[in-house]
């Protein structure tokens, strides 16, 4: 990411810059174009900004326009040279083309051009871990309907939103592909702008060479953050960062915030900063104040958006600030490149710069309205999700806390369980769900009756295994949202004895006390029976971790039949004898199991 | 603007371009004739000379182009 303001991307200069380049020392970092819009541009740009940046990266550019030739063939040069990323670019010249030549048969465009971009997705994912770095498009300026073509189904613009969205919507569902959105550089700068129909001419240039420089910084920002390194903190000033003018001197009543912050601006400002916190940024303050006049106005002021709450360090002091900024940092424990700082003295800036050269210090502009847009421009808070459940987690814990707010308007558990309108659905194991059941068995240590590690050719072999395993997992959702497949269960036959082996059973502690594991064990019951076993063994395998699952066959009425020295049990239980238990849990997509 | 105004200040963005402060340029001059001048570069050439003339190429008089000698005259053509 940037460290103070857009200046250096400038095209003319970062071609001079690459011309000297040593970058030698630094890690390596192997990245992949494929592009059916030229490259050449883009490459020494690349390689000075991600030296900047501390990495060497090192560069295959495919033939023009071999995007699909690339992917699909698995001895081709791309796979050979084992990229860590790769970055597909794709040109709206191109797809404008495709577009008019389906005239008369639009209404499916977006979706098969989509499938073909995933077709290469997948055909990627087959032979490479790498992270793709997927282009959205840039929509055209054209109107062939003007502001009509809003309210037609195939307008040129529409269709290529339409697909920018189809791209975004399912990857989310590959967590190696990473969007990179060119659209949006396009109108940030402005599309007139950003695309020179010239040089796609002479030189078949994805942009004008102006802006290539923002499209190589973008590049670096994911591919940065897909490497994990990403912001984690930001450090605040107070007086004239937060607020309008010194709470020292002006007391309480006399800052620029609330009523006497007329233009809004650090209202704005707090704002920003408030969703930058609740997406997970840490924020600290290190402000030159009494320590106690400083959190009056967190505590006291009705014009903060920020509250005490919103900070996990506070320091207010008379030190300086880089000093002040090291303790932050220590208490944190993170890395200085994971910080940023921000101060409307320049004079603090250039000091905390000077003795903190690691840490991130944007230049702020003298107009506080500016605030905002100064530091987005820097474009600091990249992120990188690496599963599609991963991205999802901080919907899902909105969720949950939606859930919970629920749960107070009821007057017992099962009327709230009710409500909830819960759904499973119950299936043996996929090749589609083997990367998620194999997650769920190496990451599983609380709910987990054996601790088994299987891994996911294990998984996929007892899948295959029909006669002796049967292995089979919940889904689940309910009103509030998708939590993904979260039990699993894994049964062993042991037809000489005639025996059902529960060898795994596992759970997801986030849906603990629902039903869950109720509903599983009526399945594994319901499949004895069917199959007419005589009886159904568990065992129960301690470890420092999973204390909470010790009765878990108790409750269920089952006999225990064995104790070990070091606290494993064996429990046994008859079909006949087990009780089903009740679940407020409907299974829409019931399979006989 | 005339020729040898022209002259001067392109040279100036050969020399900035191309990193060679002693770089001189003649009409008869071609990429062949300066090392770097690959076909990249020519691209950035033409967006740095309109640049600094502030002045606007068609795609056919850039494919058209042969040497430096009708470089300057297509400049001359378009400045005010």
């Amino acid at each position: 990411m940037l460290k103070n303001d857009r200046t250096e991307l400038n095209y003319a200069q970062l071609v001079k810059r690459a011309r000297h380049l040593d970058a030698a020392s630094y890690p390596k970092l192997k990245v992949a174009l494929l592009a059916d819009v030229s490259t050449q541009h883009l490459v020494p740009l690349l390689r000075v900004l991600f030296a900047s940046h501390g990495v060497d990266v090192v560069i295959h550019e495919a033939g023009f326009d071999t995007v699909e030739v690339e992917t699909l063939n698995p001895s081709s040069e791309l796979y050979s040279f084992a990229p860590q990323v790769i970055v597909i670019l794709r040109s709206i010249m191109r797809l404008k083309s495709s577009f008019y030549h389906a005239s008369g048969n639009r209404r499916s465009f977006a979706q098969i051009q989509a499938d073909g971009i995933e077709a290469v997705w997948s055909a990627i994912r087959t032979h490479s871990q790498a992270v793709i770095l997927q282009s959205t498009f840039v929509v055209p300026y054209e109107r062939p309907f003007g502001n009509f073509g809003r309210l037609v189904e195939d307008d040129l613009g529409g269709s290529v939103g339409e697909l920018n969205r189809e791209i975004c919507q399912r990857a989310r569902l590959h967590p190696s592909v990473l969007i990179n959105d060119i659209d949006y550089i396009a109108a940030w700068v402005g599309r007139r702008h950003f695309l020179d129909e010239k040089l796609w001419g002479l030189a078949k240039s994805l942009c004008a060479l102006e802006f290539l420089p923002d499209v190589a910084q973008n590049i670096i920002d994911i591919s940065l953050a897909s490497m994990g390194r990403s912001v984690k903190c930001v450090v605040l000033d107070l007086d004239n960062t937060l607020w309008g003018g010194v709470v020292g001197d002006d007391g309480l009543e006399g800052i620029g915030l609330g009523d006497l912050d007329e233009d809004g601006a650090f209202r704005s400002f707090q704002y920003y900063l408030r969703e930058l916190s609740a997406r997970g940024i840490i924020l600290a303050v290190c402000s030159k104040n009494n320590e106690a006049v400083a959190r009056e106005v967190f505590q006291k002021h009705p014009g903060m958006i920020l509250r005490e709450e919103h900070i996990a360090v506070f320091i207010a002091n008379w030190e300086d600030k880089a000093a002040n900024i090291r303790r932050i940092r220590e208490t944190l424990n993170i890395g200085f490149d994971t910080m940023v700082f921000l101060d409307d003295n320049p004079f603090e800036r250039n000091l905390v710069r000077q003795l903190i050269p690691e840490i991130i210090v944007p230049e702020l502009p003298e107009d506080p309205a500016l605030y905002v847009r100064a530091v987005s421009e820097l474009n600091l808070f990249e992120t990188a999700a690496r599963s599609a459940l991963d991205s999802g987690r901080n919907a899902l814990y909105r969720d949950q806390e939606k859930r919970e707010t629920e749960s107070q308007k009821f007057a017992t558990v099962d009327e709230y369980l009710q409500s909830l309108e819960t759904t499973a659905r119950c299936q043996r194991f996929e090749s589609a769900t083997l990367g998620r059941i194999a997650q769920l068995i190496q990451r599983s240590n609380q709910f987990n009756l054996t601790t088994r590690r299987y891994s996911e050719a294990e998984c996929k072999a007892m899948m295959e295994n029909l006669e002796d395993y049967f292995p089979f997992t919940l889904s689940l959702q309910d009103r509030f949202g998708d939590f993904g497949l979260i039990n699993v269960v894994i049964l062993r036959s042991r037809p000489e004895e005639r025996l059902l082996e529960i060898d795994t059973f596992l759970m997801s502690c986030r849906v603990l006390q629902r039903g869950v594991e109720q509903l599983a064990m009526n399945k594994i019951f319901d499949y004895a029976r069917q199959e007419r076993y005589e009886s159904v063994v568990g065992h129960y395998i301690p470890t420092a971790k999973n204390l909470m699952v010790k009765s878990f066959f108790e409750q269920f009425g089952f006999h225990r039949t064995q104790t070990s020295e070091e606290g494993a049990t064996q429990w046994r239980l008859e079909p006949a004898e087990y009780v089903p238990r009740k679940v407020f849990i409907e299974e829409p997509f019931a399979e006989t199991v | 603007m005339t020729h040898p105004e022209i002259h001067q200040k392109l040279t100036l963005v050969f020399r900035d371009l191309f990193d060679d402060p002693t770089l001189e340029i003649s009409d008869a001059t071609t990429a062949k004739d300066v090392a770097g001048w690959d076909s990249i570069m020519h691209v950035t050439l033409i967006v740095a000379v309109e640049k600094a003339f502030g002045i606007s190429f068609t795609t056919k008089e850039v494919k058209t182009l042969a040497n430096v000698g009708s470089l300057i005259q297509l400049i001359a053509k378009r400045v005010k």
